[in-house]
């Protein structure tokens, strides 16, 4: 379980302003779903959660640590799981090597061994088992990432992300590609992992307002500044937060 | 004729007279009157020598050539492998030590393979470890530079997602890094094959072993039909590489023929 604090967080992205002082909390195993179109400073914000993007201004601490701090990003990283938009799985790798690739530093030397081998890393063995078997992926780990469906590859993304038994849990965008019934249940899934007995912080970003609908707290951007945090958003707000900007 | 119709017509004449120019510059006029040293190579080349004897000895030339192509690419791989690593901008290594590798791949795919070729027969002797040498030399300065693009234009999003899972540069080049690039490592490793087995071959003619070094013979002793043989030979040798990389490459699902600069 981990706490997040974002305080006046801004980010430039050489000339543009992608994240503009943005405040927000969670509480430990609290879900957030961060709403907002192309551009609006969803995927920076995620990176910013770990360290990555070029910050100007704010604070952001993961539980006690700072991932901009170089000494603590790595724990900071290590310590959570993320599923990155548009597939960001080896296409050519087994999945069963794609799953246990985010742990690497819980390979130990035998894990390797056993990876070069085609075999999962022993520390790494029962998690798999039973990650996989939740997931319905275990008759899958076997084949290439490249043979997979779009659902497939995100429900072996999740589990990689959840092998190191993450405090804290990032999906950015994860009902990308995904028709609405899969979308759906990849959504399902982060929500009920999160929910379940590891109580993991989540934060969710989405341009798909029936992705946000199901989260109990709304953080909506537009143009890198925060719109709205609460309970989710009535049609008329989601219009608004989808109006191209008066030229 | 309008004016354009008539500048296309003077830029195609132009051109033709360029054409004949070099023609009759390089002698090409000659071919019409051989001598009958001459008709004797052509009729030689024409027809190769298939006694046992000379296709054991044009065998044994064969091999040296592959073996000159295979050990020159294993010596080229070792050097430029750490080369290409340090090279390629995810890498993350301190800039001097990237500019110094770059000069180094610069300086080594710089100088032809003959010109090696040449130096090492001096150092060495002649035979084929100077032609080894020398293959492996320029092959290592090319193959790093070609690695290393490869390494740079990754999908970024699965290194993406190894860097943000906390791995280092170590895991991040494992496990994402080196799979997405590998059927185009493997691609250039196969076409840099290709490319010896042809150098390795010229390189002969300078002492440096192999078919080469068989051609300059048989054209000295005026053994033309033997020179058929040897010719053939070459021709097979290089088809016959070049069936199995392009086999290789298809079923690695490698999607790129980078050409040598």
């Amino acid at each position: 379980m981990t706490e997040l604090r974002v305080r006046g967080l801004v980010v430039q992205h050489r000339d543009s302003v992608a994240v503009d002082g943005v405040d927000v909390s969670l509480a430990s195993g609290e879900q957030l779903v961060v709403l907002g179109s192309s551009g609006a400073g969803k995927t920076t914000l995620l990176h910013a959660l770990l360290g990555a993007g070029p910050r100007v201004q704010g604070d952001v601490s993961v539980g006690d640590l700072d991932p901009y701090d170089p000494t603590h990003r790595r724990n900071v990283r290590r310590n959570t799981g993320i599923i990155l938009q548009g597939g960001d799985l080896v296409p050519r790798m087994r999945a069963r090597t794609a799953a246990v690739s985010g742990c690497s530093h819980l390979f130990g030397r035998s894990g390797w061994w056993a990876l070069a081998r085609g075999h999962t890393p022993p520390p790494l063995r029962d998690r798999l088992t039973e990650l996989a078997s939740r997931q319905g992926v275990t008759h899958l780990l076997d084949r290439r990432v490249s043979e997979l469906s779009g659902g497939e590859r995100q429900r072996i993304a999740l589990v990689r992300a959840l092998l190191g038994r993450p405090g804290l849990l990032l999906a950015d965008e994860p009902t990308a590609g995904l028709d609405p019934a899969r979308a759906a249940a990849a959504v399902e899934a982060l929500l009920s992992h999160a929910r379940g007995a590891a109580s993991t912080t989540l934060v969710v970003t989405t341009h798909d307002p029936a992705v946000a609908a199901r989260f109990d707290r709304v953080l909506a951007l537009r143009e890198g500044r925060v719109v709205h945090d609460g309970p989710a958003l009535s049609a008329g707000q989601v219009d608004e937060l989808y109006a191209r900007p008066v030229p | 004729m309008n004016v354009t119709t008539g500048s296309r017509w003077g830029g195609t004449a132009g051109l033709v007279l360029v054409g004949l120019w070099a023609l009759h510059g390089v002698g090409v006029q000659e071919l019409g009157g051989l001598d009958a040293r001459g008709a004797a190579a052509l009729r030689g080349v024409l027809r190769p020598d298939l006694d046992p004897q000379v296709l054991r000895e044009v065998g044994t030339a064969a091999v040296e050539t592959l073996q000159i192509a295979v050990a020159g690419l294993l010596l080229a791989v070792l050097a430029a492998a750490p080369l290409a690593l340090l090279l390629a901008g995810s890498s993350r290594a301190p800039r001097l030590v990237r500019s110094g590798a770059r000069l180094l791949a610069a300086l080594l795919r710089g100088v032809p393979e003959l010109v090696y070729a040449l130096v090492f027969v001096a150092v060495v002797g002649l035979g084929p470890l100077a032609g080894t040498l020398a293959v492996a030399v320029h092959g290592a300065g090319l193959l790093a530079k070609l690695w290393a693009e490869q390494l740079e234009s990754v999908d970024h999003r699965p290194v993406e997602a190894a860097r943000l899972s906390g791995a280092g540069r170590a895991p991040v080049l494992l496990l994402a890094v080196l799979p997405l690039a590998r059927p185009n490592l493997l691609s250039l490793l196969l076409y840099q094959l290709e490319c010896n087995v042809r150098t390795a071959t010229v390189l002969g003619v300078v002492g440096a072993g192999g078919l080469g070094q068989a051609i300059d013979l048989s054209l000295r002793l005026f053994d033309y039909g033997k020179l058929g043989t040897l010719i053939l030979t070459v021709l097979a040798l290089v088809l016959g590489v070049d069936a199995l990389s392009r086999r290789v490459r298809a079923a690695v699902g490698a999607d790129t023929r980078t050409v040598a600069p």
